[in-house]
């Protein structure tokens, strides 16, 4: 894999993943992989999509720039997340702590993992703005109503002293960016931000996490399995099918011009671009499970366009199929121009 | 609107009493055709499950009527009573709340089939392997228990257990907001074909996509109220309230629809 050329290889490049593994050791000798050779770069104040089916290792990914596998028994095998001169993938506890919360941020799925529910929403922003320094009661105050209004909550002196239960989902998740932008973080993860919540309120926290962006020139990680949707927002998408990394581009040369067969098969099967009532493409079968991938090309099975090399050896790697547009499929000739 | 399956009459739900009280229906009127896919979008809140439950009659309506093939489904004090019971079904959001996690997919369905009365245990046995197989199911996938399926396979389960009872209305409430895009793809593709087989529709979501994609008709709901209603592409075209604008403003991925069409 080194020696392809690597996704997003750029000055503005603020995290390289290179050759990422991660998975579960289950007994000594037996472990098993969730996601290999995770490719890409995360660029300096772009929106970096992360699209795939469920299953499809996103959600690890994100906990690997957070450093919270552990918290579900994974660990990185192989492979380097290099920030700022530090590879995330080697630091130990005590060495994730200036990093997590302070230079990423992370906002996780709205209604599941959502704000801690006995605790005023002053109290968790407090922890957010004290992180592990001293500071005074009325400081941290001040701070965290600022950062209330940064995200448009109204009336932030009331809201500050309410419990979560009192505030609708998309408040909630306000909250919750405020919290994660409380350090100025160069990066925020959002993963999943806006599942279970409204159209439009939808729109709106999308609309904030944008501003956010650029008002304080960070990063933004968009996990989605929604194409339409980061289609909209982000500058760049990388494209996972169990495990991998099989597409990396920019939005628009994605949406022209898609290299892997399984981008392709995702775009047919979007309501927002279909004829009502004409038959959704659908995708074959099912990802394949974790622990049952096949050799060769994971995709190959569910691929219409499969060829007698896709399903043996190694799964590939991106490749450099056109300027900064990777593909991991063997046979990118014959996507010719017909799609898109 | 002559042949109305189903109709609501000026139907209201009140929750709770005095000062505490929610109108969560308000006065609504609707019908459902035969062969018709109808859409009842909202927000959260928006009164839209409460309707669809009051249409299959697990909630009692405190005022308005609902009409089953022109008559009150609601004789001598029971919704639906004998043959009708199987002629709506209904379809929920979340499937992994409304299968039994310690029942294999095909006992499930096979418990269905029984219940609607399809001769003996071999017969039921075999009608919802077919059943399952019509949703997608393999026979091996339908040897395993909830857990062990995807969310859209477990969703296709449900869909497969309302269908056991042959009925002639299928409500789903938010069928597709717990599965992934293709899984989504998959269930749509179902109901398209259950609606080319006759079959009568009532999709309560609030994504609006899926709304525009499968229904012909839409009701439009806010506070407890329809705001605007008419046909699919009529209100998405020419949203004529605020409200309507609103929502169909926020459907991600509209842009690009607009420059592809």
């Amino acid at each position: 894999m080194s020696a392809n050329p690597v996704p997003g290889v750029s000055p503005d490049s603020l995290v390289e993943i290179r050759d990422l593994v991660i998975g579960i050791q289950r007994t000594r000798k037996d472990r098993l992989i969730i996601v290999d050779s995770a490719n890409f770069d995360i660029r300096r104040a772009e929106t970096l999509g992360l699209v795939g089916e469920s299953g499809s290792g996103k959600t690890m990914v994100c906990r690997s720039l957070i450093g919270t596998l552990k918290r579900r028994s994974a660990s990185i095998f192989a492979g380097s997340i290099i920030f700022d001169g530090l590879d995330l993938a080697n630091l130990d506890e005590r060495q994730w702590r200036p990093v997590r919360g302070n230079r990423i941020g992370y906002v996780p799925q709205s209604a599941l993992t959502g704000p801690n529910p006995v605790m005023t929403v002053g109290k968790q922003l407090g922890e957010a703005v004290r992180r592990n320094r001293k500071r005074k009661d009325k400081d941290v105050r001040k701070r965290g109503m600022e950062l209330l209004d940064l995200v448009h909550i109204r009336r932030p002196e009331v809201v500050y002293d309410q419990y979560p239960f009192q505030l609708s989902g998309g408040m909630r998740q306000r909250v919750m960016i405020a919290a994660a932008i409380a350090q100025d973080p160069d990066i925020v993860v959002a993963d999943e931000p806006t599942t279970g919540l409204d159209v439009t309120v939808q729109a709106e926290i999308m609309k904030l996490l944008q501003e956010i962006r650029s008002e304080f020139n960070m990063s933004v990680v968009l996990v989605s399995h929604d194409l339409a949707l980061i289609d909209e927002v982000c500058d760049r998408l990388v494209v996972m099918h169990a495990g991998t990394c099989v597409e990396v581009g920019t939005v628009p040369d994605v949406a022209s011009t898609p290299l892997h067969p399984y981008t392709i098969a995702l775009n047919r099967s979007r309501i927002d671009i279909a004829t009502p009532g004409a038959p959704l493409v659908t995708i074959k079968g099912n990802p394949p499970a974790v622990g049952e991938w096949p050799p060769g090309c994971r995709f190959a099975e569910r691929c219409d366009l499969v060829q007698e090399d896709c399903a043996v050896g190694r799964n590939p790697a991106l490749v450099e199929v056109r300027p900064a547009h990777w593909s991991a499929c063997l046979h990118t000739e014959l996507l010719g121009g017909s799609h898109g | 609107m002559g042949d109305a399956l189903i109709e609501a009459r000026d139907v209201s739900v009140t929750f709770g009493s005095g000062s505490r009280a929610v109108r969560a229906v308000r006065g609504v009127s609707l019908h459902i055709d035969q062969g018709e896919a109808v859409g009842i979008v909202g927000e959260s809140g928006s009164g839209k499950s409460t309707l669809a439950r009051v249409l299959a009659g697990l909630q009692r309506p405190d005022s308005g009527e609902v009409l089953f093939e022109g008559e009150n489904i609601y004789q001598r004090g029971k919704a639906y009573r004998g043959d009708k019971r199987r002629l709506v079904q209904m379809v929920f959001q979340d499937p992994y709340g409304s299968l039994n996690p310690r029942i294999i997919a095909l006992s499930a369905v096979s418990e269905a089939v029984r219940v609607h009365g399809v001769g003996s245990r071999a017969d039921a046995t075999a009608r919802s392997l077919e059943l399952l197989a019509q949703m997608g199911i393999s026979e091996r996938d339908a040897k395993k228990k909830p857990r062990q399926l995807s969310g859209g396979q477990r969703q296709r389960v449900s869909v497969a257990r309302a269908l056991s009872a042959q009925p002639a209305v299928l409500l789903a409430d938010e069928p597709t907001s717990a599965i992934d895009q293709s899984a989504q793809a998959q269930l749509l593709n179902l109901f398209q074909g259950l609606l080319d087989g006759g079959l009568s529709i009532a999709l309560v979501s609030h994504d609006l996509g899926v709304i525009r994609y499968l229904t012909q008709r839409v009701y439009v709901m806010k506070d407890g109220e329809f705001v605007e209603s008419g046909p699919t592409i009529e209100v998405f075209d020419n949203p004529t309230q605020d409200y309507t604008k609103k929502l169909i403003a926020s459907i991600p991925g509209r842009e690009l629809r607009k420059a592809r069409t």
